[in-house]
């Protein structure tokens, strides 16, 4: 066994390669800087080019969805932001709306539009986030800057809505946290009119870039047929052609009401991925306009005593305030019998929570259907016969996050 | 066409379509449903049922396989009920590839078998792990939390006070 770089330890196999030298196999991670998170990849090499790929997973398992069965029901709000951790409110959003499905729950049109105008704002930064740090992998290294002035502005964005910058638990069964303050507004609005200037500038940068063309183009090829069979979803499947995306194909939170456009790329690789990424920026911030302009006036919480605690004033008042605040904060609400499974679309694809209840005050079972747990079987698909150097660009452009993946 | 025999039992669930088909016949019955256009398994998983009252359930493990229609965009949620130690049931990897990791997740944290696996180990515990964790006997664990009425040296007053 040779070692060379940290995290990188290499094992002779003792089998012919084509190139007249004998297959390597090459460990990369899990700690190992271009890996995004605790990712392990044992790569099989003949010469440079990748025979077989297995990624090792589970490096950043923390039995999330054991929490959520021993948390009541609306505690577990603050674990499902803790998964897909550059997705929180899409996080909530999933879970949110299968515990009102199950319910029979229906939330206020203000608490749909400000749900969508969170998703949105999630899916902006967590493509920022992708850009940024698969940008300086492929050698462009001021995209990081670039993207992360523009996040700094969603986070702050999220402080004022929730006063959480990242784990924002703001989406919540029965509607929202709170109504957004009218500072929220302005900032928001603010960011509105800067954004696609901005989203030109990273173009101007990267789209016609030699050196990042020659990277990503033809490099991950992933057909449509291969897609669908291997379940993939999210930009990995329209960034092969497929016409598929949960807000218009089953479109759920009132996504039906807005006028936008699904981003896809016949191209089928690293850069058709990175088109299509960039185009939903563009359609997020479309949408994000349409919800801000016609934000409909109203409650952003269903009237239900029995689901969400009463208004602080009503307590000095009314003593079955006093009882449903205290029962709610020490039993909690029950949710009746079934299970039901919901699915939303987040940066990365299909971000589904399958919830099972016994009719009690605790879930008996909650499943996050992850992204990027199924679109990293991908992997070794886009990968094979590709030069390791290749692989960097392959692993960036699927956009996994460990903590959804391992969960 | 799924034949009729194989459904055992079906219905609505929150708006949910399901049908619940019998361990034996899970390949049998997810090729039928495949060829009718049910093409993607959108995930695999397990429930528990270990004293739930809720229902009388037939069996302690149920396994969930969520298909999708594509084109038709709709979805069927498939329920397999499985008893032992350890749970026994056929693997569906070759006829759902995503099932492939979703089986591994199941064998590793809820401890049923699947028949035929390919490379069945455990994918999100470490190898040498003891246990199932996500089954409903297995404790959440945790550090026990000292407090300070049962921590002698915490009381002493601090040097400088």
């Amino acid at each position: 066994m040779m070692s060379t770089a940290p995290g990188v330890t290499i094992t002779r196999t003792g089998e012919q390669g084509s190139f007249g030298g004998e297959l390597l196999t090459v460990n990369f991670g899990p700690h190992h800087p271009s890996t995004h998170g605790v990712l392990r990849l044992i790569v099989d090499l003949d010469g440079e080019q990748i025979r077989r790929l297995k990624p090792v997973i589970g490096y950043l398992h923390t039995g999330i969805e054991k929490q959520m069965e021993a948390l009541r029901w609306q505690q577990g709000v603050v674990v499902t932001d803790r998964h897909d951790y550059l997705s929180p409110p899409i996080n909530n959003l999933a879970y949110a709306l299968a515990v009102e499905k199950l319910m029979g729950v229906e939330v206020p049109p203000r608490a749909q539009a400000l749900r969508v105008i969170m998703s949105e704002l999630t899916r902006l930064s967590s493509h920022l986030v992708w850009l940024g740090t698969s940008g300086i992998e492929l050698g462009a290294m001021t995209m990081l800057m670039y993207c992360f002035r523009e996040r700094e502005t969603i986070l702050n964005m999220n402080e004022e809505i929730s006063g959480y910058r990242m784990h924002t638990s703001y989406i919540r069964p029965g509607g929202v946290m709170a109504d957004a303050t009218p500072r929220f507004f302005e900032m928001l609005d603010r960011f509105l009119i800067e954004m696609p200037g901005h989203i030109d500038e990273y173009e101007s940068l990267l789209t016609m870039n030699p050196i990042f063309r020659s990277r990503t183009m033809d490099i991950g090829r992933l057909s449509a047929e291969d897609a669908k069979v291997l379940g993939a979803t999210g930009p990995m499947l329209r960034g092969s052609g497929v016409q598929w995306d949960l807000r218009k194909t089953m479109p759920y939170s009132g996504y039906e009401n807005y006028d936008f456009e699904m981003a896809t790329s016949d191209r089928c690789d690293c850069y058709g991925r990175y088109l299509v990424r960039i185009k939903e920026m563009r359609e997020a911030v479309k949408i994000l306009r349409q919800a801000l302009d016609r934000l409909p006036d109203g409650p952003v919480n269903v009237d239900d005593r029995k689901m969400l605690p009463p208004p602080r004033e009503e307590l000095e008042t009314s003593m079955e305030a006093v009882i449903h605040h205290f029962k709610l904060f020490t039993e909690g609400y029950s949710v009746p019998p079934g299970d039901v499974y919901v699915a939303v679309e987040s940066g990365r694809g299909e971000n589904g929570c399958y919830v099972v209840s016994d009719g009690t005050h605790k879930p008996r079972r909650v499943k996050f259907r992850s992204a990027s747990f199924v679109n990293l079987q991908a992997l070794e698909q886009m990968a094979l016969n590709h030069m390791i150097a290749d692989m960097i660009a392959i692993i960036g452009t699927a956009d996994t996050v460990l903590g959804d993946v391992d969960r | 066409m799924i034949d009729d025999k194989l459904v055992v039992d079906q219905g609505l669930s929150a708006g949910d379509h399901w049908m619940s088909v019998a361990a034996d016949d899970i390949r049998q019955a997810l090729t039928a449903l495949k060829s009718d256009g049910y093409r993607l398994l959108t995930f695999l998983t397990c429930v528990d049922h270990l004293a739930d009252a809720s229902r009388d359930w037939p069996a302690r493990y149920e396994l969930i396989y969520q298909l999708r229609n594509l084109d038709s965009r709709e979805q069927l949620r498939v329920r397999v009920f499985v008893d032992g130690d350890p749970p026994r049931i056929d693997s569906v990897h070759d006829l759902f590839p995503p099932a492939n990791w979703d089986e591994r997740e199941t064998y590793d944290l809820f401890g049923v078998v699947f028949n035929d696996h390919p490379d069945l180990s455990r994918i999100l515990m470490p190898d040498d792990w003891v246990g199932h964790p996500l089954r409903r006997d297995y404790p959440v664990g945790g550090d026990p939390v000292e407090f300070s009425a049962e921590h002698e040296s915490w009381q002493t007053a601090p040097e400088k006070a």
